[in-house]
């Protein structure tokens, strides 16, 4: 009796401890969203609800186009990005020493840790000694680039977990290299493929220090142009148009989860009885 | 396998949907025709309606770009790899960038507005003759205050910063050169003095503002006075306009003694495609009736003297933002005082925020 009050206890503060967290991560969210209704054109005193706010972001079509290329790139980018990454982390996976897997990892993971500034300069200098022109596909480039890093990282303890007698057994069992790779490999790694996806996308979103070197010639995203619009003040505008996106990443969330929950359940169900079946781990 | 390369597939479409949907767009805004100018400013700092009224006008389209710091366009400009028609920087960035060679320079006889500018906004330290740049908006360094909590202290001096009835009360901005400057002022010296004993004397009268000192603050001064946070900022006279719009209690004064007045002046970087429409927009820019809608809309103040006589009286007789002549002879442009003497004013600014308490 004793024992199981402690624990309920321990709970109890466990909960308001999280609960805590979350309204010190949401406060500044819901209050961004609380003023973009606020008919009196500040964020200091609500006078009255209005969606004028909302209509002005969707009639500002300059706007919208920074808004639609944000999306384009998010979406091209962690995608090419989740492709390389699922080949780059098969690579360092097969590498057979442990130094040279150990070398490539860090390398991966010092490209994670650098500041963002210095990798949009460096990407300014590259794409001009190159000659690309700034636009649409540096930003593109770029976000590539910053994005497989994360994306092999996490695909890689998948395959760390996946049993390595999965892949001998199926090849045992006849099954060609294409055919181990795309019927017993990547299902195995798909939660850590959508993951790498989902992770890519949102780096990209919100990336303003690279994004800020390599954009012009009328390109823009979001991050870059709200940036600069800060300068004048942040217009309630914007507050609608964050509460917008805040929106639509809560609905990818909610996506990722029901990918996540009903579709790579069964391979994962399928994958542990036979690893069990094979040499005890 | 199959799902992972319907999803890849799905994101594609997608991708690719909102890709075309942009370019539709773009092309209905006539973004992506050959005949365009691309203008590189600060954010929300000209009407966007007068951008149309351009593009009716000459059929140029305009891309609008936008920076948020001097320092930030210059790497932009100086990097080359994209095309700026028209930029429009600071008094000390054009000065640097005139050093580095990246201008253009203007030619005056397809700038006949030019004549409508103020010509005490003309010939200045940092681009002589105007051979590189035309003014486009200027303000000045002043006292932001609230009556309410300030009981009734004159503001018209920067010696009444130190009464002993501000403690704590004041905001500054975070620059060396407009806290240097102001000390600078109080002591009757000018903004770009360089003697060390001078400098020296700013350092210890700063350092017994300390007290009154609340915190040395970046843009986000502009809230916080609007929120009330402290009854005294020192800011420049376009973030002024701004708090005062949110809350209209507030005043503005620029001291006696003197202060900075600053301007963001239009130039052509040497990269721009389009130098003959760059031309056609500044002098557009130029014309009293477009400034003058320009300036209802920024709030900044216009050098554009025909401009002034078509706005309301309650703008263009705001001594706060247009001060009598009296006033702004006093007002000086910084110089460019060189890599060390900079140097050495960032050094005693640091020093007096190391004594603050």
């Amino acid at each position: 009796m004793k024992n199981r009050r402690r624990v309920k206890n321990k709970n109890g503060i466990a909960n308001i401890y999280l609960v805590l967290v979350f309204l010190v991560l949401y406060a500044p969210i819901f209050y961004l969203m609380y003023y973009s209704f606020n008919s009196g054109g500040t964020m200091h005193k609500f006078e009255g609800f209005t969606l004028d706010y909302y209509r002005e972001v969707v009639a500002d079509t300059r706007l919208m186009i920074i808004v639609i290329n944000t999306l384009v790139i998010a979406l091209l980018s962690s995608a090419i990005a989740t492709i390389i990454a699922v080949i780059g982390a098969l690579a360092i996976h097969h590498v057979r020493s442990r130094r040279a897997k150990n070398t490539l990892l860090s390398l991966n993971n010092v490209l994670i840790v650098s500041p963002d500034v210095i990798i949009g300069a460096s990407f300014l200098i590259l794409f001009t000694i190159v000659g690309i022109k700034l636009g649409f596909t540096s930003v593109l480039l770029s976000h590539v680039a910053f994005s497989i890093p994360i994306a092999v990282i996490m695909i890689l303890p998948h395959l760390q977990e996946m049993s390595p007698t999965l892949t001998d057994a199926a090849r045992d069992l006849g099954a060609t290299r294409r055919d181990v790779l795309t019927k017993v490999i990547l299902p195995i790694i798909k939660p850590g493929i959508f993951s790498g996806f989902f992770m890519a996308l949102t780096y990209s979103l919100d990336d303003f220090a690279v994004t800020f070197f390599v954009t012009g010639n009328g390109y823009s995203t979001l991050s870059v142009e709200i940036y600069s619009r800060a300068r004048q003040g942040v217009s309630l505008s914007i507050n609608a148009l964050s509460t917008l996106i805040f929106l639509f990443t809560i609905l990818l969330v909610i996506g990722y989860y029901y990918l996540n929950q009903r579709k790579s359940r069964p391979p994962v169900q399928i994958a542990e009885p036979v690893a069990e079946a094979g040499v005890p781990r | 396998m199959k799902q992972l390369v319907n999803t890849f597939l799905a994101i594609l479409i997608v991708a690719f949907g909102l890709m075309f949907l942009a370019s539709r767009l773009n092309s209905a805004q006539g973004y992506s025709g050959g005949n365009t100018l691309t203008i590189y400013n600060w954010g929300d700092y000209v009407d966007p309606d007068l951008l149309k009224q351009f593009q009716e006008e000459t059929g140029i389209t305009v891309i609008y770009q936008t920076f948020d710091s001097n320092e930030a366009m210059l790497t932009k400009v100086e990097q080359g790899g994209t095309i700026f028609d028209v930029v429009i920087p600071s008094d000390y960035a054009i000065a640097k960038m005139r050093e580095e060679n990246l201008l253009l320079p203007l030619d005056h006889s397809k700038l006949p507005n030019l004549a409508n500018i103020d010509s005490k906004f003309m010939n200045l330290s940092f681009d002589p003759g105007n051979k590189y740049s035309v003014p486009y908006f200027w303000g000045t360094v002043g006292i932001i205050f609230n009556p309410d909590m300030t009981k009734g202290i004159d503001f018209s001096s920067w010696d009444s910063l130190w009464d002993k009835r501000l403690k704590n009360n004041i905001f500054l901005v975070d620059g060396a050169r407009e806290v240097m400057g102001m000390a600078l002022n109080s002591l009757h010296y000018s903004v770009n003095d360089t003697k060390e004993e001078h400098l020296q004397e700013a350092l210890a009268k700063l350092n017994k503002l300390s007290p009154n000192v609340k915190a040395i603050v970046g843009d986000e001064v502009k809230m916080l006075l609007a929120n009330e946070e402290a009854a005294v900022g020192i800011v420049w006279s376009g973030d002024a306009s701004e708090i005062m719009d949110d809350n209209d209690k507030l005043d503005f004064v620029v001291p006696e003694e003197g202060s900075n007045k600053w301007f963001d002046n239009m130039v052509i970087p040497r990269t721009a495609g389009n130098v003959e429409g760059a031309h056609k927009f500044i002098n557009f820019m130029l014309r009293p009736d477009v400034a003058a809608q320009n300036t209802e809309y920024v709030g900044y103040s216009t050098p554009n003297v025909p401009a002034l006589k078509l706005l309301p009286e309650d703008i263009s007789g705001d001594e706060r933002f247009y001060p009598p002549a009296e006033l702004t002879d006093r007002l000086e442009v910084y110089d460019n005082l060189g890599k060390r003497m900079l140097a050495h004013y960032n050094e005693l600014f640091l020093m007096f925020k190391m004594n603050k308490k």
